[in-house]
């Protein structure tokens, strides 16, 4: 870690301060530009975590071997938010008031996302979110939080009319009982009903169930589709304890790609075949075959099919992750566009984010996308897959053009006061 | 010069420091600490809540989170569902903790020792769970966030949470009048029947101290400081969440208290500070710094039983000769 100062040592360099120590510690216009990476190394979605880090890390580097952001080095802080959102909230504050970074790359997990956002309005900082719950970039947003990613509302958009007319139009939803799921669940009965199908009541599982055969048993048998969202070892049970009771043998099974976000399906001896998965950066290198793919999944170590790391058995958490290693571009060419020095120029840089255009590139590697001005939020390519021979073959794209035109924005940040 | 006059002294001093620690940290430029010394006071207010059962009457509880629970739901509840001021939402949270404590210590001061502790897990569970349950007014897993309303608006003059310093002299202030209270209190009639009841609860009874009803007093007093410093932790943090409800939490506060110095006065703020201290060093380099946190805990157990703080007035005694 770098940039941290002990309570003794501050306390000692304090005494030995001037008086007329500038009181602004933020005006530095030059010296290094610090971003904090609020991040989960432990906890429920530590799994993933590795992976924010590993891109961040990754892109940090290479902006600094490429001379910087506007000729200053980046610098990354990275505080864990152990999958909780107290925990979270509190490592935002460190980050920005002892570490004073000027940008935070943010939490996947839901509930440290949203219990972030209104800190970061707070301290007037520029915030990343980078889990799905729509809320983030809708009722519960500001001007200071941005999400390049999906979130539920673009992937139902994307995807559920899709899977509505090849999978089936009756639907099941099972979730873990938080943000994420309700969203997922709530966005998606939005777009199935409108369709025309039907939805049964949603079936909420508490994160720290692992026995999930007293779920499974409540869905209706006229269930067509099962569309399921979970993380982790709950993605595990959930795949297995469905496959051990032949769910797939009478319904469709189909999954955002966190369920099998960082799990290989040829981990789980084939009781992933056949799930149809909403991917926002596919797995398999063949979806989207291009030189800046190719070389992202080099820099970050992984191979081209199940993204699997060379000296581990690790899986690349690369639906989600994916943000950590853009959003560090994103804010270069934030910075280096609106002329930003200090955080006093913060609000010139909203508005060069606001309605920013990011070009396919290795510095986005997801694919070209725009960050809308009104909602701040990604307007990205989305891919739909299915788990054949264990491995994640591309089925559907949706462009982002598409998605654009499909969702229209519900909230206008642009129109706030910085 | 006396022990006492010494400690008094060195009271005064802390409390002239905290006093002043706004503008002797902006002055260090380490703003943020000011953020983390909030922090220590009111998790040292819930350690008093633990102290006060533990330390002063004898029962070791293991859910005073439920009470810290209610008092962050209250606020929260408060501000996010109804609307309510800053001031109202602290008196829903605090009022919904003591009325939790005063009915389930009808139950729990019937009980002693590892049974007393037990229930107080219980009962903890029981609300942690229903607090995930009912997402709908608790926010579930995800909690509940919102804006702090302001602490005061007087036409031009308004006090708001979003300033560090405020928020840190509105919590020193309360904290501040709770500790007041309970040095007041220690030294009332009902204090002294809380040191009968620890010492010996037949002789006590044979005093004619209602000894049910003495422990049930303390539950609620105990119940109502969690509560409040639930209430601050909730408007420090713009959120509210059934984590801080499980009764872990409330085992942190018994292992501040054993630290600081189980039944003195600052001996509990004193074990949540230091561990807090050591967990912000420490968090950010190794993520597995819980492992030192119970290392350094056990070595104090060990080689200072009575805590710090009681540590500290054996030294004193001893060099004054009282």
């Amino acid at each position: 870690m770098t940039n941290r100062r002990s309570f003794l040592q501050t306390a000692l360099a304090g005494g030995a301060a001037s008086v007329f120590i500038t009181r602004d510690l933020y005006a530095q216009a030059s010296g290094p530009i610090v971003i904090g990476h609020q991040i989960e190394l432990t906890g429920g979605f530590s799994s993933w975590g590795y992976w924010h880090d590993k891109a961040a890390k990754a892109a940090a580097k290479l902006i600094n071997d490429g001379g910087g952001i506007a000729g200053r080095r980046l610098d990354l802080v990275t505080e864990d938010s152990e999958s909780n959102p107290a925990t979270g909230a509190r490592k935002l504050r460190s980050l920005v008031q002892r570490n004073r970074a000027a940008f935070i790359q943010g939490s996947v997990h839901s509930g440290v996302m949203l219990a972030s956002i209104p800190i970061a309005t707070e301290l007037k900082t520029v915030y990343f979110s980078t889990g799905e719950a729509t809320e983030a970039t809708g009722s519960r947003g500001s001007r200071w939080a941005f999400r390049t990613g999906s979130d539920t509302y673009s992937l139902a958009g994307a995807a559920a009319p899709w899977a509505f007319a090849n999978l089936g139009k009756t639907w099941t939803m099972i979730f873990p009982d938080y943000a994420w799921g309700h969203s997922h669940h709530q966005e998606h009965k939005a777009v199935i009903e409108r369709l025309g199908g039907k939805v049964h009541d949603p079936i909420a599982v508490p994160l720290d169930a692992r026995d999930l055969l007293p779920y499974l048993t409540r869905i209706p048998q006229d269930t067509e589709v099962l569309f399921s969202v979970f993380f982790g070892a709950q993605s595990v049970a959930f795949y297995t304890q469905a496959k051990s009771m032949g769910l797939e043998r009478t319904m469709k099974m189909y999954s955002v790609s966190g369920t099998i976000e960082a799990i290989a399906p040829e981990d789980m001896d084939g009781a992933a075949e056949g799930v149809t998965v909403v991917e926002n950066f596919p797995r398999s290198l063949a979806a989207k075959d291009d030189e800046f793919h190719r070389e992202h999944l080099r820099l970050m170590e992984v191979d081209g099919v199940h993204a699997r790391e060379a000296n581990s058995r690790r899986v690349y958490a690369k639906s989600h992750a994916w943000q950590a290693w853009e959003n560090m571009f994103l804010l270069k060419a934030a910075v280096e566009a609106s002329g930003w020095r200090t955080k006093r120029d913060d609000p010139a840089l909203v508005a060069a984010l606001e309605g920013m255009e990011m070009p396919n590139s290795l510095a986005h590697p997801q694919g070209a996308k725009t960050l809308r001005k009104q909602d701040h939020s990604g307007m990205v390519d989305t891919y739909i897959s299915r788990v054949t021979g264990n491995e994640l073959k591309p089925v559907q794209k949706v462009a982002k053009e598409t998605l654009a035109t499909a969702l229209p924005p519900r909230f206008d940040f642009s129109t706030q006061a910085l | 010069m006396s022990a006492l006059a010494v400690n008094r002294g060195l009271t005064a001093l802390l409390l002239a420091l905290l006093m002043v620690a706004p503008w002797l940290l902006a002055w260090m430029e380490s703003e943020f600490w000011l953020t983390v010394l909030t922090e220590i006071l009111i998790w040292g207010l819930f350690a008093a809540s633990a102290n006060l059962l533990f330390g002063q009457v004898g029962l070791l509880s293991f859910g005073q989170a439920l009470y810290f629970g209610f008092g962050m739901y209250g606020v929260a509840i408060g501000i996010d569902r109804f609307g309510l001021g800053l001031w109202p939402a602290m008196g829903l949270g605090v009022a919904a903790a003591i009325v939790m404590a005063a009915c389930a210590g009808v139950v729990a001061v019937r009980l002693t020792w590892h049974y007393f502790a037990i229930i107080t897990v219980v009962f903890s569970l029981i609300f942690y769970f229903l607090a995930l349950r009912l997402k709908p007014i608790t926010g579930g897993d995800d909690g509940l966030s919102f804006a702090a309303p302001a602490i005061m608006d007087l036409g031009g003059l308004r006090l708001s949470l979003t300033d560090d310093a405020t928020q840190y002299w509105f919590v020193l202030l309360i904290v501040a009048l709770a500790f007041a209270v309970q040095a007041r209190l220690r030294s009332s009639a009902l204090g002294r029947a809380f040191a009968a009841v620890r010492e010996g609860e037949r002789k006590a009874a044979l005093l004619g101290i209602d000894v049910l009803r003495v422990r049930w007093i303390a539950f609620v007093i105990a119940g109502g400081l969690a509560g409040l410093a639930g209430a601050l932790f909730a408007l420090y943090g713009r959120y509210a969440s059934a984590t801080h409800m499980y009764y872990t939490v409330s085992g942190e506060a018994v292992v501040w208290t054993v630290l600081g110095g189980a039944g003195t006065l600052l001996g509990p703020p004193i074990g949540a500070a230091l561990l807090i201290l050591v967990r912000e060093e420490l968090s950010g380099i190794w993520e597995h710094y819980p492992l030192i946190v119970g290392a350094l805990t056990i070595a104090v157990v060990v080689f200072a039983p009575k805590g710090i703080a009681g540590g500290w007035n054996a030294l004193l005694a001893r060099v004054t000769g009282r």
